[in-house]
């Protein structure tokens, strides 16, 4: 089953623009399917009586930027905590890197990074300590000239570095956040709504660290409700509602998603609850 | 757990000290601990010291002045009486016990028991009562305090923050991660039984036992490691900072405030005893019934009387070969002191049984627990108290039968009766000050170390089972930790 097939059957609202999605995206989708370092297939996720995931399907290849787009409530941000074994599926299965993300959790938090909305880190230390306290917890030793070439990639002034991080802007502490992630050699990237709160030049800096990042092979799952920033850096884009995958946009070979068409989308979906 | 998450657990304990050195309220808690515990130490050492040169001066004045008197007769040197006061357990400079509130001296005489006196807590004024602040009581209400504040968002603070899913995510475990926030906690109680395990190692020098010692610290580090479990489950629990400091301010108000009193009430109720005033009246009545031993004519002797008169084959007290008054005295201070004791024991009795009510609680107080722990390993519990009690009532009972015997051997019977004749009949009745040389020397020594380690078994199990309940509680949650 491909998944743009499960999205047809899955996606009542607007089979038509479905169907032109995986038309436009074969080729990407063939590449998904074949080198899927994400695997997400009919997830269902609830807490009590409340349904939050519901057979939800999806893959991400290496060096694809993915996000998951949906208004508050859609099920974004427990999709990955799923992922992240935070979650216990009721039904489906979630495996990165092929192998079950709840028989291999170590496996899987090894080789995530996983960036929470809101990445505080610890505002008591430097932007280099708490690169250095977060690389010695995963038993990862790196010389001073590399922590200071992954705040360099990813454009962290250099008079921050050795600052108290209370001081930082949420760009900022973003940044040191990926720098770590860098530092950490992850090859997946789990985005919690990674622009929110940040000025623009902040959200263009950060999504060109993000198309970087997939440029080297990264593998990134995003979770936003920011339309522009995710057709801006995504190669493809998964609508989520009430906890169900209702569309999905691929971008063209070197192109970018038709912002327009994902608004117009999204804001039906929005009007219609989610 | 393997040596690499021993390894993070070491680095996120220190993580924590360095968060606590950077956070101006950790540094304040950690050094107003630490003052509190040493100032506390060395006050209440120095005025032990002072209170045991006192009271060896007291002692050797009182037994001085007793042997000092001038020939008298031996009855008045029986209301004469004299102190027996009570060397204090080496250990006691940490945790005075009851003997803050039951005193360490008793006043020894003829025909009375008194209560042992010169305690702590009767002396001075209010303003004085800073004095109650023993290193015992620090360490037993204030230490949990002061842990409770440095480490009430060890865990909900990553919580709040975000960096607790930010460090999950990176690989840590949830049980890996309290392990380490409590590794630095117990570091904190560390250096807060620091100086009382540096001032426990200096009894070893005045005959104190290692076995009790090694007890008494063992003790105190199991109390605050529950406090630091409690702390852990908290702030592990709550998803709020504001959350778990007010539980576990809860908490220790409940298991601390609370709890003690409420233990020492049911005791009271559980096991009822007769207030003092009662127990006075009861005595006297039955005293009474005895006779008066001043008295020779006293018709209650009258048996004593013709069981002696057959005893040395006479037919009136004039011809007995020892003075009847003075056996009169022996015989009225036997059977006034079988009384005495009969209610004595009586009250011990309920007392201990009151104190074994308040000791249940500590499987429910691990504050009752402790108290009871370093109270018996101390030597300062009640059981101590009552064989002080004991030993002087015997030792009470020997100096003033021993009196009974130099008036019954060295005084004649009619020198006795004409006494107040006139002041040379007066000087005719008192015998020499040679007899007063009768006190025996009074050391009072604690139980053995093994005993009372053997006494303290139940305290300690209190405790282990509140820390293996506390640490299951922690297990569970740490695995679910997010």
């Amino acid at each position: 089953m491909t998944t743009s097939t499960a999205i047809n059957q899955r996606s009542p609202i607007e089979p038509q623009r479905v169907e032109q999605t995986r038309n436009k995206a074969s080729n990407t989708t063939q590449a998904t399917k074949n080198e899927a370092v994400i695997e997400v297939d009919s997830l269902n996720f609830s807490i009590k009586n409340n349904i939050i995931l519901k057979n939800l399907s999806f893959s991400v290849a290496a060096g694809e930027v993915y996000a998951l787009l949906g208004g508050n409530g859609a099920g974004k941000s427990s999709t990955l905590k799923t992922l992240l074994g935070f979650n216990k599926p009721n039904k489906g299965s979630v495996k990165v890197v092929g192998k079950e993300v709840s028989k291999a959790l170590d496996f899987v938090r090894g080789k995530t990074a996983y960036l929470p909305e809101s990445a505080t880190l610890y505002p008591h230390l430097t932007a280099r300590e708490n690169v250095e306290y977060f690389l010695s917890l995963a038993d990862i030793k790196k010389s001073d000239e590399q922590i200071n070439a992954a705040f360099n990639r990813v454009a962290l002034q250099q008079d921050a570095w050795d600052r108290n991080m209370q001081t930082y802007s949420k760009g900022m502490r973003q940044k040191t956040a990926i720098a770590l992630a860098i530092l950490r050699e992850a090859p997946i990237f789990l985005l919690d709504e990674p622009t929110s709160g940040l000025d623009p030049v902040a959200i263009d800096e950060f999504n060109q660290l993000v198309r970087e990042l997939a440029l080297t092979g990264a593998t990134i799952l995003m979770v936003t409700h920011d339309v522009y920033g995710a057709c801006q850096v995504a190669n493809r884009i998964g609508l989520l509602k009430n906890g169900e995958l209702v569309g999905e946009f691929n971008a063209p070979e070197n192109g970018r998603i038709n912002t327009e068409q994902v608004h117009a989308a999204f804001g039906d979906y929005k009007s219609r609850g989610n | 757990m393997s040596i690499n998450n021993v390894s993070k657990v070491v680095l996120i304990a220190k993580d924590e000290w360095r968060y606590w050195l950077r956070s101006k309220l950790a540094v304040t808690v950690l050094a107003i601990g630490l003052i509190l515990t040493l100032s506390s130490v060395v006050v209440t050492a120095i005025t032990m010291l002072e209170l045991s040169h006192t009271r060896h001066e007291l002692q050797t004045t009182s037994d001085k002045s007793f042997v000092d008197q001038p020939d008298r007769h031996p009855h008045r040197m029986v209301h004469y009486g004299h102190y027996a006061f009570r060397t204090p357990a080496p250990l006691s400079t940490l945790d005075p016990g009851i003997d803050a509130y039951t005193g360490n001296s008793i006043f020894l005489e003829g025909h009375r028991q008194n209560s042992a006196m010169f305690a702590d807590s009767r002396q001075g004024t209010a303003l004085t009562k800073l004095g109650s602040l023993t290193p015992a009581f620090i360490v037993q209400t204030l230490a949990p305090l002061l842990l409770i504040l440095i480490g009430y968002s060890g865990i909900s603070r990553e919580r709040e923050s975000q960096t607790l899913s930010y460090l999950l995510s990176q690989g840590t475990s949830g049980v890996t991660l309290i392990a380490g926030k409590g590794l630095a906690l117990l570091s904190v109680v560390g250096l807060i039984l620091t100086p009382l395990t540096v001032s426990a190692l200096f009894t070893l020098g005045t005959d104190e036992s290692l076995l009790a010692v090694v007890s008494f610290v063992v003790g105190y580090a199991l109390y605050l490691t529950v406090w630091v479990l409690l702390i852990l489950l908290a702030s592990s629990v709550f998803s709020k900072n504001s959350g778990s400091f007010t539980a576990l301010a809860f908490v220790w108000i409940l298991l601390c405030i609370v709890m003690p009193r409420v233990a020492s009430t049911t005791a009271a109720i559980v096991v009822p005893s007769a207030g003092k005033i009662e127990t006075d009246f009861a005595v006297k009545a039955d005293l009474r019934k005895l006779g008066d031993g001043h008295n020779t004519n006293d018709p209650a002797f009258e048996q004593f009387k013709q069981s002696l008169l057959k005893k040395y084959n006479v037919n009136s007290i004039d011809e007995l070969p020892v003075n009847f008054r003075g056996l009169v005295a022996s015989e009225s201070e036997a059977k006034q002191t079988e009384v005495l004791n009969q209610f004595a024991q009586q009250r011990m009795q309920a007392e201990l049984k009151q104190t074994q009510v308040s000791r249940y609680f500590g499987w429910v107080s691990p504050m009752v627990a402790i108290r009871s722990l370093s109270m018996i390993v101390v030597g300062t519990s009640i059981e101590t108290h009552h064989r002080f009690l004991r030993e002087t009532e015997q030792l009470r009972f020997d100096f003033v039968q021993g009196l009974n015997k130099v008036h019954i051997e060295e005084l004649d019977y009619q020198d006795d009766m004409n006494r107040n004749a006139d002041a040379a009949a007066t000087k005719k009745a008192r015998v020499s000050a040679d007899n007063w040389k009768i006190l025996q020397n009074f050391t009072f020594h604690s139980d053995s170390a093994l005993v009372r380690a053997h006494r303290s078994t139940s305290a300690f199990l209190q405790l282990l089972l509140w820390i293996a309940v506390l640490a299951g509680g922690i297990k569970f949650v740490g695995k679910r930790l997010l």
